[in-house]
């Protein structure tokens, strides 16, 4: 399985992750859907589709849990028939970062999924940058941002 | 019944604790009645616990029904009480020969010789094992020289057969893959051991309809492994030891006789699973002593 | 199934001398259903792996036709793992972390009970 880094100090975490929880797919991103990390993709559309649909279900999620008067739910899961797809959001301080994991009920588990994410969030917060606050992105940089993603995201 | 085991039988019953027991238990098991003469032999041993030649009767009762682990099991109680046992010692040797380990089977008939210098049969089960021709190990005494045995070699030998040559060769490592598991209990059906990556080093599987299944077992059973370390490593069990599990249809037992290599022993649930354990150690033994000649 | 009869199911099986935990394990999930554990022994992990190695070991025993996996032991230097099937449809796992010398013997059998009482 190929995992390709937008920032290299999440390839190792996740390699790690994706061995030890079996799992198909994984993206890591921020809250805005911007990927970091995949695994296990072969298109730039599906990764696209995913960062922004994943992104958009934790801030759905995060609302009701505001509306609620609670904190932003740990984890959210859903489980097919053939798979399972587990979303969590968690903090660094490069920022807070969003993970996408898709499993197959043959190969792995929400418990196993879940049991490794702690090493997973360990791992990155130990390896995230110190960064600052993040710099404007002007809408010809956000493109250009974007191309360059996709094409270390996919080696190209 | 006939009339010698009617009488030692009426001996022992008027004397429970005499060892008339020996020679009745001896007798039965000539002729081939191996319950009887186990349970002969076992009440003698309830009487006379650390008596070796009744744990020598016992191992020669099970290694005539083909029980060759609890075989060795008592040949080597009786060692543990007398050392030098030729009964016992001789014994070994026959099921060290039967499992390939040449060198153990010479040393303990060495031993043998050395405790009972003018016992022949000693020399025939060397002869057996050098792989001179028309020996057998161990005949039955009386028994006359099956018509069919070659002649004695002249002065030009004659070749020999190629299972002696190939026991001959340099290393064990001639032998057959199937021969790994050679004199146990169900070798061709319930044993298999695979490398460290699942690939099949020697023994079969097969479903208690006969099918063939060794394939596709191996193919789970690294997975099984590297699950298996991996719940002990992350719950801090420690290492690994064994898996045992009881099925609908049989029981099963998975070791690692080596960290490089896995062994499973499958069988159907007439067999204890703590008796399953038992072979399963004796069958890694065996397979860390053949892949150890590998080397 | 109820809350109450889980956890009569865990108490038959954690009164045994050198059980160090129960759980009831969702078989599908690998999630803790029900537990009853002592210091030090981690629940989620525990359910995770033990639904994992079950589910292996059971695709390797049908293929070898041997049918569904009724009872299984992991024995390890420092302890050991035991596990049957329960509920409908084997939809559970009823679990026992021990200590190495346990009597396993009993632990199975208060196992197969718990695993009637839960189901």
């Amino acid at each position: 399985m190929t995992i390709r880094a937008v920032e290299t100090w999440t390839l190792e975490p996740l390699t790690t992750y994706v061995s030890e929880a079996g799992a198909r797919l994984v993206l890591l991103m921020t809250p805005a859907g911007q990927v970091l990390a995949q695994s296990g993709f072969s298109r730039a559309v599906d990764v696209m589709a995913a960062s922004a649909l994943g992104a958009a279900i934790v801030a759905s999620t995060s609302e009701l849990a505001r509306l609620m008067s609670q904190p932003p739910f740990a984890g959210l899961s859903h489980q097919g028939q053939r798979n399972g797809i587990f979303l969590s959001a968690f903090a660094t301080d490069r920022g807070p970062l969003v993970v996408l994991v898709v499993y197959e009920l043959d190969a792995s588990s929400l418990g196993l999924v879940q049991l490794f994410l702690e090493q997973l969030v360990a791992d990155l917060r130990a390896a995230s940058p110190k960064t600052g606050v993040p710099k404007q992105v002007l809408a010809a940089d956000f493109e250009r941002e974007l191309n360059d993603s996709l094409n270390s995201l996919f080696g190209r | 019944m006939s009339d010698d085991v009617k009488a030692l039988s009426a001996q022992l019953a008027s004397d429970p604790q005499s060892l008339v027991f020996l020679r009745l238990g001896e007798l039965l098991r000539q002729k081939r009645q191996f319950d009887a003469a186990t349970r002969v032999a076992q009440h003698g041993l309830e009487r006379h616990p650390h008596l070796a030649d009744a744990h020598d009767l016992l191992a020669r009762i099970f290694a005539d029904a083909h029980d060759y682990e609890h075989a060795f099991d008592e040949w080597d109680m009786t060692l543990r009480i007398a050392p030098q046992h030729t009964g016992a010692l001789k014994g070994l040797a026959f099921l060290y020969f039967k499992i390939g380990d040449l060198a153990q089977a010479e040393s303990h008939l060495q031993a043998a010789k050395d405790a009972a210098p003018d016992d022949s049969t000693i020399e025939q089960a060397f002869a057996v094992i050098r792989g001179e021709a028309g020996a057998t190990l161990a005949p039955p005494p009386g028994r006359a020289t099956p018509a069919h045995q070659p002649a004695v070699p002249s002065a030009a030998p004659e070749p020999e057969p190629p299972y002696v040559a190939e026991r001959r060769s340099d290393s064990v490592s001639a032998l057959p893959d199937e021969r790994i598991f050679a004199g146990l209990e169900g070798a061709q059906e319930g044993l298999l051991l695979l490398d460290a990556a699942g690939l099949v080093l020697g023994g079969a599987l097969k479903t208690p309809e006969g099918k063939d299944v060794t394939d596709a077992v191996a193919a789970y059973l690294a997975g099984v492994s590297q699950e298996s370390g991996r719940a002990a490593r992350l719950l801090d069990l420690g290492s690994w030891r064994g898996l045992s599990a009881e099925g609908q249809g049989g029981h099963v037992y998975l070791v690692q006789p080596t960290p490089e290599s896995l062994l499973l022993l499958m069988r159907d649930r007439s067999l204890p699973l703590g008796r399953l354990g038992l072979l399963a150690q004796r069958a890694a033994q065996v397979a860390r002593q053949w892949l150890e000649r590998q080397r | 199934m109820t809350a109450p009869a889980l956890a009569r199911a865990l108490d038959l099986v954690t009164r045994v001398r050198g059980v160090r935990g129960a759980m009831v394990v969702s078989r599908s999930d690998g999630l803790v259903v029900a537990e009853q554990l002592m210091e030090g022994i981690k629940g989620s992990a525990v359910a995770a792996l033990a639904s994992s190695l079950a589910g292996r070991l059971q695709r390797a025993m049908v293929s070898a036709g041997l049918g569904s996996s009724q009872f299984w032991h992991l024995q390890c230097d420092q302890g050991a793992l035991l596990v049957v099937p329960a509920g409908a449809e084997a939809g559970l796992l009823l679990v026992a972390v021990t200590e190495a010398d346990v009597n396993v013997g009993l632990v199975r059998l208060e196992l197969l009970r718990a695993a009637e009482t839960a189901g």
